[in-house]
């Protein structure tokens, strides 16, 4: 056999057996609401110009006639201050929000793993020292403190609101990494790896790594919802998507000074936040429980 | 455990001297110049020269931080370009403002977070459980703004009797200063309606703040609880005929109270956070209100001492709720003292 | 010449697990019977369940994956499976204590010594109905307690967590939890298994004084037969869920007669240094779908048609011998 195989052939890394994953899964029947229920927010944020009634409010559209409507069958969730159909421009803020999400998590994730990595794995202790005090700084202010501030500067519109959001995020990767990888390095079957001779990087995307991608992907499925919330939290304060596109974050804030009569154009925004979030961490518990050690 | 405290608050100071260094160098490669924010666009050429000398804006990086730091050593964070005021008048004056509100936060989240994860840990799969479990979903997944507009829409505008916004009621003369907290400052006065009013002002914004960390916490005691259940040592208990009532609330509560604790921190610095939107929605006249007022208008002076301040609170608190879990937990500090 | 009710007897015991593969059929009837002032051992494989025996014992399995399907379980004639849950703790502070494998699992890491063998000394002399005892008086009870396991320096160790404690002395703490004075019948589940040799032995030394002294009946349950030769006047031998021969100690070992424990007799190490011994060929069979018939049958070298059909009842062999054999048949 060649040594690559040997090597292989050691680890006791976790294969994920995806039907039984699934029936653990299923077996929360909670998690697969949230699953169907952001299935159904994706496909509907995806195809928004072709399903919502008014695809046109999503922009700069002004209708003073229908102004400030209360909820209807024609406007479900009412309307805006300009007219606009509130249940449309929320199916369109659902875009800013996943997109957001996608991104940061696209840009923090690879960064985080490389540096939990190379921090657990290195036998160099000012590396690994090195590298896990730099995240303690990053973390060391609540990430909207810094994001907030990072936009600020920067000026506020989404793009400068997914770089500052992914610039706070890779420490907590990095953080998850490195535990596994510290906890891993000196069990056995990370030894016999290293004793076939077989490279490091192998080691460590073969040995180690499997090992990680529970936990990681339980973190990310958690954080997509976090991230939505920070930057609805950021667009509520001003500093995201900047009108007249539709954030969720902003069409709270611009509705909040509409209470209490005209509650609607606060109230469903914000429930439509809510909803996105809950369905992403009711898909994380599934998935934890997914890969948990089951007692027997 | 001395040695361990002293070893955590040098760890603390690296900590913020490397937060202080990276904030530093965000707030000067952004674009932007801070001398021409400070005076306007009306301002001429010259004028905007002689500030950059004023404010060392010419020199290097590592001297302008060189000079920074010397005076934030002093005791002296600068003077905010926005409210052409001294940083530490302008914190001294909302910092207390935002503690109030964020330690009363964090007190209810406290109590109510584990009170519930201690009930439904307990109480495990019944209806009890299913509730807080329900209430935890939904209080995680709610945007602390999006609380605090619906209690506020609830409280104040359908059923009418919680004053709405502020701190304290208009009419009312506040305490003379003492603490900076209203309340406190109310009662130490011996001017009980004012600290009631105060009360009354702070319920609505604190629970804002709390409802996700009632249901964090309560999870997390609830989860730790129901893992060490399963434990050999709780079988032990059981088996040599401890009563169970004293194998909950007292073999099985104090190490499950471990985990809880250790994420307070982490708790009290999302509270912080969302004092920021919280306070913009109840108007509280606080240090996130202040905050945000001068990162939308760029104060670059303002915005490192804003976030400095946030991670020393933060740092302060962490180091507290390691020594508080250093002592629920001898593991750990048997462990650092013997090595 | 024992006619007395015995002190505890296990009547035909099923247990099942609930696992994602399906329904695990871990214990497929059991019979132990242990009398007063009797030392009993039980032996067996890793798995073969000899833990899950005494946790039913304690009613103490998991749930609610472990389910116990039919059997019954007498001390002092009374059937504990069905006894109301709120006359078990009495038992438990009364006359029936247990050890367990892990002596730093079976410790609560946040509490001293002190803390958790007064607790335990506490509530079982309040079952006595001794009132007003002092906490000095507890603390001195306890520390009597440490110095009868043979622990150096009891009193320090009782402000002492279990984590700074070593192996050997946290086994000698559960000792010590286990050993109140009105027990009346230990389970001792593989006590020293996790410790070093040296150890063992004067642990199992001392443990041994002790029921001796006291007169208290013990089950030790061990996969070494050595360990169990030296303690124990009778014992089983289990095998994947169910009790395959017992008889008295020393009988076993002259004339063992179930082929399973003949292949395990052979694996204890010789030392008339033939090299190393044999092991028994195969594994312990999947309780998923264990083997049709005699659950030994896979490995046995002397199987017969009948053992890959029927499960062999006991044949008794006379003088206490009972082996489930299809070998001993009349």
């Amino acid at each position: 056999m060649p040594k690559n195989e040997i090597a292989a052939s050691a680890f006791t890394a976790k294969r994920i057996n995806i039907s039984k994953g699934w029936y653990k899964f299923s077996r929360n029947p909670l998690s697969v609401l949230g699953l169907t229920v952001l299935i159904i927010i994706v496909l509907a944020a995806v195809l928004a110009p072709y399903i919502t009634p008014y695809p046109e409010h999503a922009g700069p559209y002004t209708n003073f006639r229908e102004s400030s409507l209360p909820p209807s069958l024609k406007h479900f969730f009412g309307t805006d201050t300009v007219g606009r159909d509130v249940f449309s421009r929320v199916i369109f803020g659902y875009r800013f929000s996943l997109l957001l999400a996608a991104v940061v998590i696209t840009l923090s994730v690879p960064p985080g793993i490389l540096l939990g990595l190379v921090a657990g794995y290195t036998r160099r202790k000012w590396l690994e020292v090195g590298i896990m005090r730099i995240t303690d700084i990053f973390l060391a202010v609540p990430p909207l403190v810094l994001a907030l501030a990072v936009t600020a500067m920067l000026s506020p519109k989404l793009l400068n609101q997914m770089m500052a959001i992914s610039l706070m995020w890779w420490p907590w990767y990095c953080r998850l990494v490195y535990s596994v990888t510290s906890s891993l390095r000196h069990e056995y079957f990370v030894h016999d790896a290293e004793l076939t001779g077989v490279g490091r990087g192998f080691i460590l995307t073969r040995a180690i790594l499997p090992n990680c991608v529970g936990p990681i992907l339980t973190k990310i499925t958690l954080d997509m919802g976090f991230v939505i919330i920070l930057g609805a939290s950021l667009s509520f304060i001003g500093l995201g998507v900047q009108p007249p596109k539709p954030g969720l974050g902003t069409m709270v804030a611009d509705g909040a000074k509409r209470l209490p009569a005209e509650w609607w154009m606060a109230v469903f925004p914000a429930l439509a936040i809510m909803l996105v979030i809950l369905s992403f961490n009711l898909i994380g518990d599934g998935l934890r429980d997914m890969f948990a050690v089951e007692e027997i | 455990m001395l040695k361990y405290i002293g070893l955590r608050l040098i760890h603390s100071l690296f900590v913020l001297f490397g937060l202080s260094i990276l904030i530093f160098f965000i707030a000067r490669i952004m674009p932007g110049d801070p001398a021409r924010v400070a005076l306007g666009p009306l301002a001429t050429e010259e004028q905007v020269q002689k500030l950059r000398e004023e404010m060392h804006l010419d020199k290097p990086f590592p001297v302008q931080y060189y000079f920074w730091l010397r005076s934030v050593l002093h005791g002296d964070l600068g003077k905010s370009l926005y409210t052409k005021r001294p940083i530490i008048k302008d914190l001294n004056e909302y910092l207390p403002a935002t503690l109030e509100l964020v330690f009363t936060s964090f007190l209810i989240s406290l109590v109510f977070g584990q009170v519930s994860g201690v009930l439904s840990g307990y109480f495990k799969n019944t209806w009890f459980d299913g509730l807080s479990r329900l209430v935890a979903y939904i209080g995680v997944a709610t945007p602390s703004f999006a609380v605090a507009i619906f209690l506020l829409l609830i409280f104040s505008h359908i059923l009418g009797f919680i004053p709405a916004v502020g701190r304290i009621s208009i009419i009312m003369k506040p305490p003379p200063r003492v603490t900076g907290f209203l309340i406190l400052d109310g009662m130490i006065a011996g001017q009980f309606k004012v600290a009631l009013n105060g009360l009354k002002h702070i319920i609505l914004p604190a629970f804002s703040l709390a409802v996700a960390h009632i249901a964090q916490e309560g999870r997390v005691t609830r989860s730790s609880i129901v893992d060490n259940m399963q434990k050999d040592y709780v079988a032990a208990h059981i088996v040599h005929g401890i009563p169970t009532k004293s194998v909950i609330f007292k073999y099985l509560l104090k190490p499950s109270l471990i985990p809880t604790v250790s994420i307070m921190g982490l708790d009290f610095a999302f509270i912080i956070a969302n004092a920021f939107l919280v306070e913009l929605v109840f108007m509280w006249p606080g240090f996130a209100r202040y905050a945000v007022t001068v990162m939308l208008n760029k104060d670059l002076n303002a915005i490192v001492a804003v976030v400095l301040i946030i991670g020393a609170v933060f740092a302060v608190v962490n180091l507290i709720v390691d020594i508080v879990v250093s002592f629920l937990d001898p593991r750990i500090r048997l462990q650092r003292r013997g090595g | 010449m024992r006619t007395q009710v015995p002190l505890l007897e296990i009547k035909n015991l099923h247990v099942q697990f609930k696992v994602f593969e399906g329904v695990l059929k871990v214990l497929n009837g059991v019979n132990i019977v242990i009398r007063e002032k009797e030392k009993v051992g039980l032996v067996g494989e890793t798995g073969c369940g000899k833990t899950t025996t005494i946790k039913s014992v304690l009613r103490i399995l998991p749930s609610p994956q472990a389910k116990i399907t039919g059997g019954q379980i007498f001390y002092r004639g009374r059937d504990i499976l069905t006894m109301q849950p709120r006359e078990i703790p009495g038992l438990r502070r009364g006359e029936l204590s247990a050890i367990f494998q892990d002596p730093l699992a079976s410790l609560n890491p946040v509490f001293t010594v002190g803390q958790q063998l007064g607790d335990i000394l506490k509530h079982s002399m309040k079952h006595q109905g001794v009132k007003g005892i002092s906490k000095k008086e507890i603390r001195s009870k306890a520390a009597d307690l440490l110095r009868e396991t043979g622990m150096p320096d009891p009193e320090r160790i009782l402000k002492t967590y279990p984590v700074q404690l070593s192996g050997g002395m946290r086994q000698r703490v559960c000792i010590s939890e286990a050993l109140r004075a009105t027990v009346k019948l230990l389970l001792a589940d593989e006590p020293t298994t996790n410790l070093d040799v040296t150890i063992q032995d004067q642990i199992l030394r001392r443990l041994d004084d002790l029921v001796e002294e006291r007169g208290t009946s013990i089950l030790l349950i061990s996969h070494s037969l050595g360990i169990v030769r030296d303690l124990t006047e009778r014992v089983y031998i289990m095998y994947a869920g169910t009790i395959v021969e017992t008889t008295r100690t020393r009988r076993l070992f002259e004339n063992p007669l179930h082929p399973y424990t003949k292949a395990l007799l052979k694996t204890i190490p010789k030392l008339t240094g033939k090299g190393l011994s044999e092991g028994i060929r195969g594994r312990i069979p999947n309780y998923l779908n264990p083997p049709q018939g005699c659950r030994f049958h896979p490995r046995c070298d002397s199987a017969m048609n009948i053992c890959r059909k029927e499960n062999p009842p006991g044949f008794s062999a006379g003088n206490d011998h009972v082996a489930a054999c299809w070998l001993f048949r009349g």
